[in-house]
């Protein structure tokens, strides 16, 4: 049963989901399932039934072949089929190319591609050879704006080729990505005209706490198909068996901590000056207390602090897949007497966690690995990025380590730090990007400086990439071959939703140019074509990022800020 | 390898022991009366093709040449070991003819531009971090301009104000020529504060003749200058950082040329490059 952060008042309808949803269209929508038969008189206060389907939802008409959701996608929201039906993949045989669904296929540049450059490359910035524009015969687009989908062009040839489910009126899908804050897990597209309710996050969890059966339903269908498979991917899970996963699936807790528009309030907030005052963060759970169970993250972000005088100090932070109070369990179960928790844990901006019964751990993990071999070694884990949430004192000052936790740095898989004390100015990283891309860094060599480390302004490849979720295109994506966060220039319409999403300042929006150096624009209304632009790790360079590899002086380095042993190790090099 | 001083190590002491190699094989190809010179010119040519080539992989950052970062850690110490090579090279005496006696003042000026380089590219970032906020070199005469028309301002709007005109007075006597273009580029290049205290020394003295209302304005005033020492700080520094590659460079080439033409000399009269 999850349980979710209760708000007062419904602030979020200031801004509502669409401006366009009717009274009318509220009207319809109280007629049909689920909303029919609802109890109104479990909506009571200012949440009302009417009022979520007027604030939080909007309608999205469909015509056959338009993409709802990629596999991958980062998004926000539920879907509830109204009428129609769409289609899911299924991915067991074959994957929608991911050509057809809009995004940019994962090329790597040869050698001689490489070498090209030298005389390809336009002296003019951001050239684009237009024919490109023109488009891809397999991508359609159709809509404007915001509004701009991308369609399956032969519904019919991909219904054959690959493995699909119908997912009819009146069932939802979306709800795990959209809960659990994570990527969408299928390419959904509509098979013929459909309508559908696209509902954001808070009113699907007041639409959840009201309706036992949707939250049973949605409970259900969360373990089923994204807890498990967690489960087994956790590593001091990854030796049990089918048996012990599903117990362990059953008995666990999932809980979310935490705002979900985290990202907005804290542009707000830094805006004011950053809060350093941890009373504020959501606790996940408290120093001193007893635990009842293992907390594992499953997405977003978490601090680990422990009491210092009158405050509290940072002392390590958690990523997706890290753990926190197995050690206190250890001993507790070594010592036969419980132990309370030596940190307290909390969530940084949101945090989704699943918490696994101290029964349930001791059973099936302590008792098969045995006394002894636990004693001598606390199921410490040998990957590095799995279980070292805490950041040794002694190597790494706490004011650094507070820094990249307030300002959300750790947020970062690919941080550009930058080591002031070495760095000679030379600007090489910034003239290798520019060469590797369109004549224009895609960062800048700028941002706040602590203790002699620079984080400079360039895409962190986030793991909670917040400027993914609104994208209408999904032009900007993750890669599933190295995960970096691209964007596809062909299918970027300039929106610039992305940009003005992006906590720091990442993404710039830039008016692309012809072969001859004058703005390319659009046929209609003959304004220049923007389109958004980032860092995007070279993904298509042999070797690496030029940035990087442009330092003459080891002073620059994309650091993945899961890794904190690596962190620790350049830290103190 | 995990500090950078384990680093250091490793590599100097790989230096040291090639460094040594190459002198006891020279010594005992020349006991053996062998002509060690055709060599040892051919692996210091080699060399200095080698260091001279890591101006091809930074102007071609998008081939996979490998990091330059490691590029310099070989430049550095292949570069130290040229001076051992060259001193076999010429017997270690001064040469004599006019191209050779060129091509060896070329070589130590490369070489010694190099060491000087490579002690201010160590040293200078460090001190960088120490004073005045980071600024991008390019930006700095903007800087200076808006903080040139802040003061003017300040000294403006006190003029209206005030019934006297010392602090214009003092401004354009002391200040406006301070502010109008970088200042004191080689004090701050050694570290010296001898100007910054001079003039906020002065400032501090001038005040016997302000009433509270110029003080005020006063200490404005000495908030701008210490902002703007800062920025000439960073200038000098930023500078001298970047222009020493200007000397290293040309050179570099020049040091080619004379190479090329020495290699070309030395064949003609020993009968064809072997
Ligand atoms: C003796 C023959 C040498 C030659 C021909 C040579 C040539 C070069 C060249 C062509 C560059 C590239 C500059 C650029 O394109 O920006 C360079 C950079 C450099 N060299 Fe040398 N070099 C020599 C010796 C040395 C020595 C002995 C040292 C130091 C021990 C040294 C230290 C450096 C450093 C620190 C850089 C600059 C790295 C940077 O900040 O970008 N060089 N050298």
């Amino acid at each position: 049963m999850p349980t979710f952060e209760s708000i007062q008042r419904p602030e979020r309808w200031a801004v509502p989901f669409s401006t366009e949803m009717t009274d009318a269209d509220v009207d319809r929508l109280l007629t049909i399932e689920p909303f029919a038969s609802l109890d109104a008189t479990r909506f009571r206060g200012k949440v009302t039934l009417p009022g979520i389907l007027k604030n939080d939802t909007r309608l999205v008409r469909c015509q056959p072949g338009d993409i709802v959701v990629r596999q991958g996608d980062w998004g926000n929201s539920a879907f509830l089929v109204v009428a129609g039906n769409v289609r899911v993949e299924l991915g067991s045989a074959a994957s929608l190319p991911s050509e057809i669904l809009g995004r940019q296929p994962v090329h790597r540049k040869s050698l001689f591609e490489s070498i090209a450059q030298l005389w390809r490359n336009s002296s003019d910035p951001e050239v684009r050879e237009i024919a490109a524009y023109r488009g891809d015969p397999r991508i359609g687009t159709r809509g404007t704006g915001e509004q701009t989908r991308i369609y399956l062009q032969d519904v019919s040839t991909v219904l054959d080729k690959y493995q699909t489910a119908t997912i009819e009126a009146g069932q939802f899908f979306g709800e795990s990505a959209a809960l659990g804050r994570t990527p969408r897990s299928a390419t959904v597209f509509a098979e013929r005209s459909t309508e559908l309710l696209e509902i954001r996050w808070q009113g699907l969890r007041d639409l959840m706490r009201r309706d036992d059966a949707l939250q049973q339903h949605i409970d259900a269908v969360f373990r089923e198909r994204a807890l498990k498979l967690f489960l087994m991917n956790t590593p001091i899970f990854q030796h049990l068996g089918t048996t012990e996963i599903t117990e362990l699936t059953e008995g666990a807790k999932f809980e979310t901590h935490g705002q979900y528009d985290w990202a907005g309030s804290f542009k707000r907030l830094a805006k004011k000056g950053i809060d350093t005052d941890l009373q504020h963060e959501p606790l996940i759970a408290e120093e001193g207390n007893h635990t009842n169970g293992v907390i594992i993250v499953r997405s977003g972000l978490a601090r680990l602090s422990r009491r210092h005088e009158h405050g509290h100090q940072t002392t390590g932070y958690l990523t997706p897949g890290q753990i926190f109070g197995l050690d206190e369990i250890i001993d507790g179960w070594l010592g036969k007497t419980p132990k309370p928790l030596t940190h307290s844990l909390r969530a940084i901006g949101i945090a989704n966690v699943v918490t696994i019964p101290t029964h349930l751990i001791e059973r099936l993990l302590l008792e098969t690995t045995g006394r002894r071999s636990l004693a001598r070694n606390k199921a410490k884990t040998t990957d590095p990025l799995a279980n070292q949430p805490k950041i040794d004192a002694t190597r790494i000052n706490s004011d650094f380590v507070e820094f990249l936790v307030e300002n959300r740095y750790i947020n970062g898989t690919a941080t550009m730090l930058i080591d002031m004390d070495r760095c000679t100015r030379c600007d090489d990283c910034v003239r290798a990007c520019a060469s590797t891309h369109d004549n224009n860094p895609r960062f800048l060599r700028q941002g706040p400086i602590q203790n002699n480390i620079m984080v400079a302004n360039a895409c962190l490849h986030c793991e909670d990439p917040v400027c993914m979720i609104e994208c209408p295109t999904g032009a900007i994506h993750r890669q599933m071959e190295g995960g970096q966060v691209v964007i596809n220039d062909e299918t970027c319409i300039g929106c610039s939703a992305c940009a003005n999403n992006c906590l720091y300042n990442a993404i710039r929006m830039v008016d692309v140019r012809h072969e001859d150096g004058d703005f390319i624009r659009d046929d209609r209304k003959h304004a220049p074509i923007a389109k958004a632009t980032k860092c995007d790790l070279c993904s298509d360079q042999l070797g690496g990022p030029a940035c990087q590899r442009a330092c003459p002086h080891d002073a620059l380095i994309r650091m993945d800020m899961r890794a904190v042993q690596q962190l620790t190790d350049w830290y103190t090099r | 390898m995990k500090t950078l001083t384990a680093r250091r190590f490793r590599n100097s002491g790989i230096a040291i022991v090639a460094a040594l190699l190459l002198v006891w094989l020279s010594g005992a190809m020349t006991t053996a009366l062998r002509d060690t010179a055709r060599q040892t010119g051919w692996i210091l040519f080699s060399m200095i093709c080698f260091l001279a080539a890591y101006n091809l992989r930074k102007k071609l950052p998008f081939l996979p040449l490998g990091a330059s970062a490691t590029w310099l850690q070989f430049h550095i110490y292949v570069g130290l070991l040229t001076a051992v090579v060259f001193g076999v090279h010429v017997g270690w005496r001064i040469p004599n003819g006019l191209v050779e006696s060129l091509l060896a003042t070329l070589y130590l000026f490369v070489f010694a531009s190099g060491v000087i380089g490579l002690f201010l590219s160590r040293s200078l970032a460090k001190r960088l971090t120490t004073r005045g906020d980071e600024v991008l070199f390019e930006r700095i005469p903007v800087y200076r301009n808006r903080l040139q028309a802040e003061v003017e301002t300040i000294v403006f709007e006190e003029l209206d104000e005030a019934a006297s005109t010392a602090v214009a007075q003092f401004y354009a006597d002391r200040l406006r020529p301070f502010f109008a273009q970088t200042r004191n580029f080689w004090q701050h290049l050694v570290q010296s504060n001898r100007s910054r205290f001079g003039l906020l020394n002065e400032m501090q003295a001038y005040r016997r003749y302000l009433n509270d209302a110029e003080r005020e304005t006063m200490a404005r005033l000495v908030t701008c200058v210490e902002a703007k020492d800062d920025l000439d700080y960073q200038f000098s520094l930023q500078a001298t950082l970047k222009y020493w590659l200007f000397v290293h460079v040309p050179l570099t080439y020049a040091l080619l040329v004379f190479a090329i033409l020495h290699l070309l000399l030395v064949s003609a009269y020993s009968g064809g490059i072997s």
